[in-house]
């Protein structure tokens, strides 16, 4: 299961966990997200959502498509590491499945009619910044939302 | 992590999700959607008011439903949405295909 470690760990993270990187650990993550905001009150309902918004599509995006399909569920493994200062909200999620082959300068939000393709999208209109890095063999995705109210 | 109460009253059935609707659950809703339609109810209002978190899977999920109770010769609104989930139909642009309604039960008035 996850791990979490309390406010001020040795690298100021208000979150740390480590995680199957599947669909079912996101209500477990959504559920630890509530916890830091009930440590940082001071957070706006709006900046949380937006925050939490495009932590759950990347989260539900590495889930889906960063792991061939003879990788069994237990060699699945993401860490999300939250941060949480005056100015801003940093997620960093870092997974062991394939490297992302994607521009995130070309992502556009799909036709109204389509049922599927809008997470990165969404992301990106949630967020102020959007970084992905392959780092040795991990893929890593910095997510940041400049608290504005 | 989601509960979804479905009734049906005159023609019309109101969907009820409660709690988060993500991933997981938008897969419960695709399912409850197809079954009304597939048991000859095509018109659906699906009441947002206890829907705490929405995602686009979930999002998917209403718009496959849109789709086929239009096909299907009746239609999908949704009501009452948090500000908060509204956020994910604007910043998506689906608030103009999938305009939000302030009731339930007038939601197919108009």
């Amino acid at each position: 299961m996850s791990e979490t470690r309390p406010d001020g760990d040795a690298d100021g993270a208000a979150l740390r966990l480590d995680l199957p990187a599947a669909p079912e650990a996101l209500d477990d993550v959504h559920d630890q997200l509530d916890l830091v905001w009930e440590r940082h009150d001071d957070v706006s309902v709006a900046d949380r959502f937006r925050f939490l918004t495009a932590v759950m599509e990347i989260l539900g995006n590495v889930a889906e498509h960063a792991y061939r399909p003879d990788v069994r569920a237990p060699q699945r493994r993401l860490e999300l590491v939250v941060t949480v200062t005056a100015d801003e909200l940093v997620a960093t999620i870092s997974d062991n499945g394939v490297p992302v082959s994607l521009d995130l300068s070309t992502v556009t939000m799909p036709d109204e009619d389509a049922e599927s393709g809008r997470g990165l999208a969404l992301a990106l209109a949630a967020l102020d910044d959007l970084d992905y890095e392959r780092s040795g063999d991990r893929n890593r995705w910095r997510l940041q939302c400049v608290r504005r109210d | 992590m989601i509960e979804l109460d479905v009734t049906t009253d005159r023609g019309i059935a109101v969907v009820v999700p409660r709690g988060r609707l993500n991933m997981v659950a938008a897969r419960q809703l695709r399912q409850v959607l197809a079954d009304i339609i597939t048991g000859g109810t095509s018109r659906i209002v699906v009441d947002l008011a206890e829907t705490t978190f929405l995602d686009s899977s979930g999002l998917g999920a209403l718009i496959g439903g849109l789709k086929s109770a239009r096909q299907a010769g009746g239609d999908l609104r949704i009501a009452r949405p948090t500000p908060e989930v509204m956020t994910v139909f604007t910043l998506t642009n689906m608030d103009k295909v999938l305009r939000p309604r302030d009731d339930v039960g007038s939601a197919f008035d108009v």
